[in-house]
């Protein structure tokens, strides 16, 4: 039963995820373009392959994502070992390991909306712009790019969404240390099971708020009519 | 690089220019398309496997490739333009070699100098018709790529609409913009795939004015595809009639046609 008392939010844990999606959709925007570049126009046979590596985390539980990761940031594999011998410390239970678990997490929402609108953009532009005297990488920045905004902006916003609802794989990478690793939806979870569901559905209801307004967001720019008014 | 050296034969207009007579386009190009390659999709009237094999020289001046739908007109323009490998043959302009096969010369189609106007025009819709212009002569300094603009935007007339989105333009004056971002770039030869098919007669016969004036001061091989007799007629110098990815006859289009 919901308590009368009201209970102040926990904007550390807040500002911290903000701050966690905000650093994993920049880092994914540039690391998605060229992986959604070669999945649009990469003739290679195997590229299923590389199509299905990319989408696992949509069907893997992320618990299952977690403990590899988990197994891949600690200090006996060659990334943790490289990374501990640099900063004298592992990468896991750290908020950069967090980062690392968090491209791999939402990494198909940033490439899958970038591919899908890459692949939207009428092949003739990209002949003609060819013929010009465009090499590929001016015809990307200049046609391909341009063309695509609605795509780019919904996959950065999905993956910054997806980030912040995040659980699994944060429990597992990060822990529940305040102010380093302890996301919204964890406070969430620690609130319900200390019975405290007032504050539970405070910081329910915030982030509840916050994945609306980044949905809507990306379903309006699927509307022609919002997105040539936002592009104009 | 080796390159063979032909034996061209001049054009009347241009005998006397050494120059224009190197501009002689060499084509010999073989491309199978089988019935399963998805790629066959680009000659949907052969359900069954396609195989277009030319072989020809052609001077400066317009030459009509003139055929039925799915003769391979189209895909000729696309080996051309690089947008297509044969599987075996030579392209060449003068001397300068696209492809070869023996050879194993493949020029990338950003470095052929190709003028190519698509039959949708494909013009840069986030771009206004100036910058659609200048896209092809951008490596030029400011100064001249600001003069040869506005020389162009001139010449077909199509000034006033410097600042406006091709979704703001008639059909006409889109082909016009079509038309003069290929031309501005000074391409070595010209492409154009059905250019005038969606027009009607007044606009055809200005477009045709327009681009008869600009052959006259560039004599490049202008390979001209319609599937029009009234335009066969009117405009070429000579025509190729192509029928299942072959040269049915060639010659002046008052005798072919």
């Amino acid at each position: 039963m919901l308590s009368a008392k009201v209970v102040p939010m926990d904007w550390q844990s807040l500002l911290l995820t903000i701050r966690l999606s905000a650093i994993v959709a920049a880092i994914l925007f540039v690391i998605a373009l060229p992986i959604a570049y070669w999945i649009t126009y990469s003739r290679w046979r195997w590229k299923f392959l590389a199509e299905a590596a990319v989408g696992l985390p949509i069907v893997l539980p992320p618990t299952v994502l977690g403990f590899y990761l988990l197994v891949a940031l600690g200090a006996r594999s060659p990334l943790g070992h490289l990374w501990q011998s640099i900063t004298g410390h592992t990468l896991a239970f750290t908020f950069q390991g967090l980062v690392i678990g968090s491209i791999f997490y939402s990494l198909p929402f940033a490439v899958q909306p970038f591919a899908a609108s890459f692949a939207s953009v009428d092949c003739r532009l990209i002949a003609a712009s060819a013929t010009l005297g465009a090499s590929k990488l001016r015809t990307f920045r200049e046609i391909i790019l341009p063309l695509s905004k609605p795509g780019l902006v919904a996959g950065t916003a999905l993956s910054f969404a997806h980030t912040m609802g995040e659980f699994g794989v944060v429990l597992m990478v990060g822990g529940n240390i305040p102010g380093v690793t302890r996301t919204v939806s964890i406070e969430v979870y620690d609130q319900v099971q200390a019975l405290n569901y007032s504050a539970a559905s405070i910081t329910a209801l915030v982030l509840l708020g916050i994945s609306f307004s980044l949905l809507s967001l990306v379903y309006a720019l699927n509307r022609r009519v919002f997105a040539a008014w936002l592009w104009k | 690089m080796a390159v063979e050296m032909r034996d061209f034969a001049p054009n009347r207009a241009i005998e006397s220019s050494a120059e224009a007579a190197s501009a002689v386009l060499s084509l010999q190009i073989r491309k199978r398309f089988d019935a399963a390659d998805p790629a066959n999709a680009a000659e949907p009237a052969n359900k069954d496997s396609f195989e277009l094999d030319i072989a020809a020289e052609l001077s400066p001046g317009i030459t009509i490739i003139f055929g039925p739908s799915g003769a391979g007109k189209t895909t000729l323009l696309e080996c051309i333009a690089g947008l297509l490998r044969p599987d075996r043959g030579r392209i060449a302009i003068g001397n300068r070699v696209f492809f070869d096969h023996a050879l194993k010369v493949e020029v990338h189609v950003h470095q052929r100098r190709i003028g190519y106007v698509f039959q949708d025009l494909a013009l840069f819709p986030h771009l206004s018709v100036e910058k659609n212009i200048e896209y092809g002569i951008r490596e030029l300094n400011p100064a001249l790529r600001v003069e040869k603009t506005r020389t162009i935007l001139d010449s077909f007339r199509i000034s006033s609409l410097r600042e406006r989105k091709p979704s703001q333009i008639s059909g006409g004056e889109r082909q016009r913009v079509a038309l003069a971002r290929s031309l501005v770039t000074d391409p070595c030869l010209l492409l154009l795939d059905e250019p005038l098919a969606a027009l009607d007669g007044p606009t055809k016969s200005a477009l045709v004015e327009d681009l008869r004036i600009w052959n006259a001061a560039h004599r490049i091989p202008i390979l001209y595809v319609t599937h029009s007799r009234e335009e066969v007629l009117a405009l070429g110098d000579r025509v190729l009639m192509l029928q299942y990815g072959k040269i049915i006859a060639q010659g002046q289009p008052q005798k072919v046609i």
